[in-house]
């Protein structure tokens, strides 16, 4: 059986995935709204 | 990006830490799984619900382009059939993980686990079929006819093949007695996870879309 501070951990592991997979996400949102504008789209 | 769209995002991301934090601290340790293992349903679960969501719209838009004969439906045909096979792919090892834990192997054979790799073939096979035509047109045709016969067997070998034969997995929600059979606290992590992961796919989805019909524009425009 883990420790709670061993789940406190997974869990913040998998926040900071998560947080990844999103501003990642958000930083091709940004990009493509600067591509689609530039083609005229 | 508008500004619903903004709130809509700031939404996802707030909603999903939410998630994670139910995941391992509001939902309760479910009894019979060994130690903390059976947390990673509410990820591996919302995976697979997502595949199926992305292999509906690919049915979907494989269908309106066979109707309609336009290229965009083909963009987002090949659009959602890549995010299937990603969340099919990401289910596999979330899936893997749990039954290192639970059953002391990654791979077991189990009915679940030959019938999503016989699913990721397939659709695997559906990128193999669009990279070997050039044409835009036939390969949309081709492939929107692959998809067809591709989605035939997903409900079948998502829903019936685990059903029909004896699994190691738990039926808690879906299951011949037809009732949940997971704690309530559970129950809404699980489907709270559901709502983001469905949320994210849309997202995803968007993107790639947008992405694809940029490439379209550049190859109408001859570059």
């Amino acid at each position: 059986m883990p420790a709670p501070e061993s789940l406190f951990w997974v869990a913040a592991v998998t926040v900071g995935i998560w947080l990844g997979i999103f501003f990642y996400c958000l930083g091709i949102e940004r990009r493509l709204r600067q591509l689609e504008e530039e083609e005229g789209l | 990006m508008t500004k619903t769209k903004k709130l809509l995002l700031a939404a996802l991301c707030v909603w999903f830490c939410l998630v994670i934090w139910g995941a391992f601290f509001y939902a309760p340790r479910a009894a019979g799984f060994k130690g903390e293992s059976a947390r990673i349903v509410f990820f591996h679960v919302p995976q697979a619900w997502v595949a199926v969501v992305a292999f509906c719209v690919n049915l979907v838009a494989s269908l309106q382009y066979l109707r309609r004969r336009d290229l965009k439906d083909d963009v987002r045909a090949a659009a959602s059939a890549r995010l299937g096979l990603l969340f099919s792919v990401l289910a596999t090892i979330s899936g893997s993980l749990f039954a290192k834990v639970m059953w002391g192997s990654f791979w077991n054979w189990d009915p679940r686990e030959v019938s999503i790799a016989i699913l990721l073939l397939i659709y695997a096979a559906y990128f193999a079929l669009r990279q070997a035509v050039a044409d835009p047109e036939r390969r949309g045709t081709l492939a929107a006819a692959y998809a067809i016969l591709a989605f035939v067997t997903m409900p079948f070998l998502v829903f019936v093949v685990p059903r029909i034969y004896w699994s190691l997995h738990p039926d808690t929600i879906i299951n011949v007695q037809g009732k949940i059979q997971m704690d309530s606290r559970m129950f809404q992590v699980l489907m709270g996870s559901v709502l983001g992961f469905t949320g994210l796919f849309w997202w995803l989805y968007s993107l790639e879309t947008r992405l694809a019909r940029l490439r379209l524009h550049r190859d109408q425009r001859g570059e």
